[in-house]
């Protein structure tokens, strides 16, 4: 069944600061889509906006689940997450005095996500064996690259439809990030999910989008319908490559 | 100075059984401030309700004390459920809940505690149950009834409220609310939601703590001042948030206690007991099973 998001003349901020500047953007059915652009641009802002935690001005998000239309504007995150979307936040936001297990169990709170809980973290554990070796260790005294897998996985043990990556590189030595966006590419094959990640590191995003954004000061300024196309741009060559 | 072993062990057989009954005193404590970081200072007070309802229904039907704190605790939780989201609507949400939300909590305590003196006096009330004289004796060593039903009754809330909370999705939920609210709603959880029911499972608690209270010793409506140190003493030794951890306070502060008073008098009892709480959190800032 078909997942989607579907953004339109988004408007936000915090206060008087107004980040985002009318954003339309779209991520169609099992697509992987980046959005581009250095701090301070909105892309983090946009990712809460989304999930209910910075609240809109104007404009609208809908996200199609399994075929079925919301709007989510307006809507709690917890009743967000319930729809099957998912947002792996920046700065990874995990519980450090719980176990690894506890996480990844607080991941299957909601009801669909209860049912799945067996193959779940079967497959977590499969695919991150780091994460089973340390079951039971706190969260917090894990290593960087070991708690962004963990923040990785309790997402997919939400059982999601549609996964929000925000800065998965942050903090991460070069071969970590590398290592983590292949996980990623695998998982969102697997679980035929529907992906938008932001994302500064423009060289690591673009080896899994299909396509992207470019923002800039609260405006989507480019958008590239293919991989090609991003690499060719003159705006990206000029903010990421420096030519 | 002797310790002759019968009085050694009598002191830590009495010291057990009251570590039991102080770990029900404090697991409510251990959930609210530990857990929930809502700093219920009134939590002496709703013992004490507890002890008095168990008194007047005593008194009135004859029922025993304990039965019926387990029959009355879903009022208790109600009232958990009424007091958290006043706490919530007036101070959690705004962010004014350190000074302001425990100067409500002291208010709460004074409220109760005078209702208690307009209504009942500030004589001491005390129950006598089926087993209140009833003492066993294994060898040189007393098991006075009075404090092992508590203590039975006691130690199996504890051990429940532990399981609950780390083999259900619910429980997990209230260790983690405190830690980040926000994470939480990315895993589809309401944390207002969780606080406010755990909030009312810790006060269900000390309803049934205030009819071991009043079982084990004469109470009246100011005496639960003398609970408030005690209670939060055991849940820091322990470990914030750590049920297992306030069940090793309890018992700890509970032999520590009784052998002080034995040897030394009771007069040195909480000097004993506040030095181990420090000298213990000098060696293990965390508490003795704090994460």
């Amino acid at each position: 069944m078909a997942n989607s998001l579907h953004i339109e003349g988004l408007r936000a901020g915090y206060g008087a600061v107004q980040v985002l500047e009318g954003i339309s953007l779209h991520v169609n059915d099992g697509e992987t889509v980046a959005l581009l652009g250095t701090n301070g641009n909105g892309k983090s802002t946009l990712m809460k906006c989304i999930m209910g935690i910075v609240p809109l001005r104007t404009g609208s998000i809908t996200a199609v689940i399994d075929g079925i239309e919301h709007n989510l504007a307006g809507q709690a995150t917890e009743d967000i997450v319930n729809l099957g979307i998912a947002l792996i936040p920046e700065g990874r936001r995990l519980f450090p005095r719980l176990t690894v297990e506890e996480n990844l169990l607080l991941g299957a709170y909601r009801p669909i996500a209860r049912d799945a809980i067996a193959r779940n973290l079967a497959f977590c554990h499969e695919v991150f064996p780091r994460l089973a070796e340390r079951r039971t260790q706190l969260a917090g005294s894990m290593s960087g690259g070991e708690q962004q897998m963990l923040t990785l996985a309790r997402a997919l043990m939400t059982a999601p439809k549609i996964l929000l990556i925000d800065e998965p590189s942050v903090g991460l030595s070069p071969l970590l990030v590398s290592h983590i966006i292949n996980q990623i590419r695998d998982l969102k094959e697997r679980y035929g999910l529907t992906v938008l990640m932001a994302e500064q590191n423009f060289h690591q995003a673009i080896r899994i989008a299909d396509r992207g954004y470019v923002i800039v000061h609260g405006r989507i300024e480019y958008e590239g319908s293919s991989r090609d196309e991003l690499s060719n741009n003159a705006l990206i060559r000029k903010l990421y490559m420096g030519l | 100075m002797e310790f002759p072993t019968a009085l050694v062990l009598n002191a830590i057989i009495a010291g057990l059984l009251l570590g039991g009954f102080y770990a029900a005193l404090s697991v409510g404590i251990s959930i609210s401030f530990g857990m929930l970081d809502v700093v219920n200072i009134a939590h002496p007070a709703f013992i004490i309700l507890g002890s008095y309802i168990a008194y007047i229904v005593n008194g009135w039907m004859g029922v025993d004390p304990i039965v019926v704190s387990l029959v009355v605790s879903p009022l208790f939780f109600a009232l958990g459920i009424l007091l958290y989201r006043i706490y919530y609507v007036c101070f959690e949400r705004r962010g004014q809940e350190s000074l302001r939300g425990l100067a409500f909590f002291f208010g709460i305590l004074f409220i109760t505690e005078v209702a208690l003196v307009l209504i009942f006096g500030v004589d001491y009330r005390m129950v006598r149950t089926a087993y209140s004289e009833t003492t066993w004796r294994l060898g040189p060593v007393d098991f006075p009834m009075r404090l092992v039903v508590p203590f039975l009754v006691s130690v199996t809330m504890v051990v429940g409220v532990q399981l609950f909370l780390t083999h259900t999705f619910f429980g997990r939920a209230v260790l983690a609310v405190a830690q980040d609210p926000l994470a939480l709603r990315l895993m589809g959880v309401n944390p207002t939601r969780v606080k406010g029911l755990a909030f009312a499972l810790s006060i269900a608690t000390a309803g049934v703590a205030g009819a071991f209270l009043i079982v084990i010793q004469p109470v009246q409506p100011a005496i639960g001042r003398e609970y408030i140190g005690l209670v939060f003493a055991i849940c820091v030794l322990g470990g914030m948030g750590s049920i297992w951890g306030t069940l090793l306070g309890a018992f700890v502060l509970g032999i520590a206690e009784s052998f002080t008073s034995t040897f030394f008098g009771p007069s040195w009892a909480p000097a004993v007991s506040f030095g181990l709480l420090l000298a213990a959190l000098g060696f293990k800032p965390s508490g003795l099973l704090g994460r």
